[in-house]
């Protein structure tokens, strides 16, 4: 069984206009969404902006006001309240914000952020709070020092970390990760990412990956979902996804990941041109009426795509003689 | 699991003590130093604290010393006696009472009903602001329809009113009548800030962390939007004097034998008493405007205090 699976999730917030404020329509951030996580591993979720990720990630969570779906942890639904305080679920399921200064309130020290948590769920000793606290200090790479500070005090990357550090704080089993590095440089993205890791292999946790930047993902998840406008286009492994893209908007992303060989910088703008050229002129073969993505159908064991069964298996083969 | 802490980190029980302390070197000043720091700073709001807290301890421990009733009573002999004798410092009124004396009384009285009242009105407002701007949806509504039936009625016209009906009052219950009408402003400035700040991160993140919505409300959002609150504060404290003394001035407030700021400036309704008699009204209205300066005085530099961009004072 896996850690999470989350069945048909629609979270949809109404638009209100004319004179009397009634809800006249609605934004469907995310609209349909359907995938499982296994204990343990890092899942990862990609789209460009505005397509639902955070949404998502934060429905996983409970933040979120859920339209309909289930997201099912332990056999109970989590998107009802009562089963997640019965569950003491925010213990088992952390988040890390894509915004590392707003997600730690600037009015409270290092220490009384990190032990929220902890005061809520695991009800310590003083000593052995704060013990804990330094520990998780130690563990993402910050001085003892950093305690009584207040975030404005540290960098974007010592921010992350510490929002890190809260979210390992009640050794949880899955950790939402919104997009914990784009606001970082490259070096410290790096660093903030291996430790990232350490701390998966050392305490067995899962992530749920969210970002917009395939090069990334690519380091990080060994399972991957692509979602655009709401709903996923396709869902694979890394190989299946970064090796034989199906669906056009997964081609588009992956040509948009920055060519560094500087040799061949030529041919890549080439295919960049060509996959868009091919996005403008087959909109229509890829996206419904209504411009929204096709349900997924399954193309091999691990790897399913957005496109009606004929063509899915038109383009599958298509790959498969590019391969032989 | 903490054993899994444990493991995977070098520190250990044995450590606590020392990490403790190095941290306790490097901690960020405490908000109270910050803001006794700011004072320092700037001379001027340094003596507009003294001057408000020096005279309101002064008013309340020296209105203890004098018996109002006897102070109140017609003294012939005094009959618009000069300032600056011995037995009437700042002079007597028509009744021959003494006006320093009543100064003092009357401050007391003043300065008590704007305290009562910035304190019950305020608290209600940013208790009310909060949680209809955290909760929103259904309860947020409801609170504002009952927000706008207060904004709808004539505050002025419905306290002289209650004032008129109710037979004896005195300066408690005018204090609570006064409250009724004025945590309003304060409640709709509360939660627009507090709808802004329910949005933020942060906000989610204590959610996530299992942290209930009151304990959110009051000790996550609240400390976010204390400067608002505190400055706030000390303007309303600065009008509320103003209400008292206006009503009493036009004969709605305190009863005419209880002397209030107020009453005292109503000596200038008679056009003798300005221009020969002036220091029957003057001191009151001298000490209204500089109470008044010194309080807006003091709430620049505590909004200073709280923005961390706008401070002139070192701490350390
Ligand atoms: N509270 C809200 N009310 C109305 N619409 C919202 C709300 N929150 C999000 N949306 C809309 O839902 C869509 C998805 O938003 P979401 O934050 O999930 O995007 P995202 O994929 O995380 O984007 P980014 O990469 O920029 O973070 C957007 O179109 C956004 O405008
Ligand atoms: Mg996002």
């Amino acid at each position: 069984m896996s850690l999470i699976e989350i069945k048909d999730l629609k979270v949809h917030y109404p638009i209100r206009s004319g004179f009397w404020n009634r809800i006249t329509d609605s934004v469907r951030a995310v609209d349909g969404v359907s995938f499982n996580i296994e204990a343990g591993e890092t899942y990862g979720l990609v789209g460009e902006s505005g397509s639902g990720k955070s949404t998502t990630g934060k429905s996983v969570v409970g933040l979120e006001k859920v339209t309909s779906g289930s997201i099912m942890y332990k056999g109970l639904d989590i998107t009802k309240a009562e089963n997640r305080r019965k569950l003491d679920y925010n213990h088992d399921v952390q988040m890390i914000f894509q915004d590392s200064l707003s997600s730690l309130n600037p009015r409270k020290r290092i220490e009384d952020i990190i032990a929220e948590p902890l005061r809520n769920f695991e009800h310590l000793s003083k000593d052995d709070e704060k013990l804990r606290v330094l520990q998780l200090l130690n563990i993402v790479g910050l001085d003892a020092d950093a305690l009584y500070k207040y975030p404005h005090q540290f960098s974007g990357g010592q921010r992350q970390r510490i929002g890190v550090a809260r979210a390992v704080a009640t050794n949880p089993k899955l950790i939402i990760a919104d997009e914990p590095v784009s606001a970082l440089d490259l070096s410290v993205q790096a660093q903030v990412l291996n430790f990232m890791k350490k701390i998966q292999r050392e305490f067995g946790i899962s992530y749920l990956f969210i970002s917009h930047d395939l090069g990334v993902v690519r380091h990080m998840c060994n399972n991957i979902a692509i979602m655009n406008r709401g709903r996923l286009v396709e869902i694979g492994t890394r190989d299946d996804i970064y090796n034989h893209p199906l669906h056009i908007y997964t081609k588009r992303l992956l040509a948009a990941i920055p060519e560094t060989d500087v040799n061949s910088r030529e041919a890549h703008r080439a295919s960049r041109l060509a996959v868009e050229q091919v996005y403008q002129d087959q909109q229509s073969k890829y996206y419904d009426e209504n411009g929204a993505a096709y349900p997924l159908v399954q193309v091999t064991p691990t790897h399913a795509v957005a496109l009606p069964q004929t063509i899915a298996q038109q383009l599958a083969s298509q790959e498969g003689e590019v391969q032989a | 699991m903490a054993e899994n802490f444990e493991q995977h980190s070098d520190i250990s029980a044995a450590d606590l003590a020392r990490l403790t302390q190095e941290a306790q070197a490097e901690a960020t000043p405490s908000t109270a130093k910050i803001i006794w720091s700011e004072f320092k700073a700037d001379k001027p709001a340094m003596a507009a604290l003294i001057i408000i807290v020096g005279f309101i301890l002064f008013v309340m421990i020296g209105a203890l010393f004098i018996n109002t009733p006897k102070m109140m009573e017609t003294n012939i002999m005094g009959y618009f006696n000069q300032p600056f004798t011995a037995d009437f410092w700042l002079g007597a009124d028509s009744a021959g009472r003494s006006v320093a004396k009543q100064l003092i009384v009357g401050s007391r009285n003043s300065i008590g009903i704007a305290i009562g009242l910035t304190v019950i009105s305020s608290t209600f407002g940013i208790c009310w602001g909060l949680i209809s701007g955290y909760f929103n949806g259904y309860i947020d509504w409801g609170m504002q329809r009952i927000y706008d039936f207060m904004m709808m009625l004539p505050m002025t016209m419905m306290i002289i009113v209650l004032v008129t009906i109710i037979p004896h009052y005195n300066s408690v219950t005018l204090t609570f009548i006064f409250s009724i009408f004025y945590w309003e402003g304060t409640s709709r400035l509360i939660r627009s800030r507090t709808l802004a700040e329910s949005e933020k991160d942060y906000v989610a993140a204590s959610k996530a962390s299992g942290t209930n919505h009151w304990k959110i409300i009051f000790r996550e959002i609240m400390p976010n939007i204390s400067s608002l609150i505190i400055v706030d504060c000390t303007l309303s404290f600065a009008e509320n004097i103003g209400v008292e003394t206006g009503l009493s001035y036009l004969g709605f407030g305190l009863p005419s034998q209880t002397p209030s700021l107020g009453t005292m400036i109503a000596n200038a309704n008679d056009p003798n008493n300005i221009t020969q008699y002036w220091w029957t009204w003057l001191p009151a209205a001298l000490e209204i405007i500089i109470l008044c300066l010194s309080i807006s005085y003091v709430g620049q530099v505590l909004r200073r205090a709280a923005d961390s961009s706008q401070r002139q004072g070192s701490v350390n």
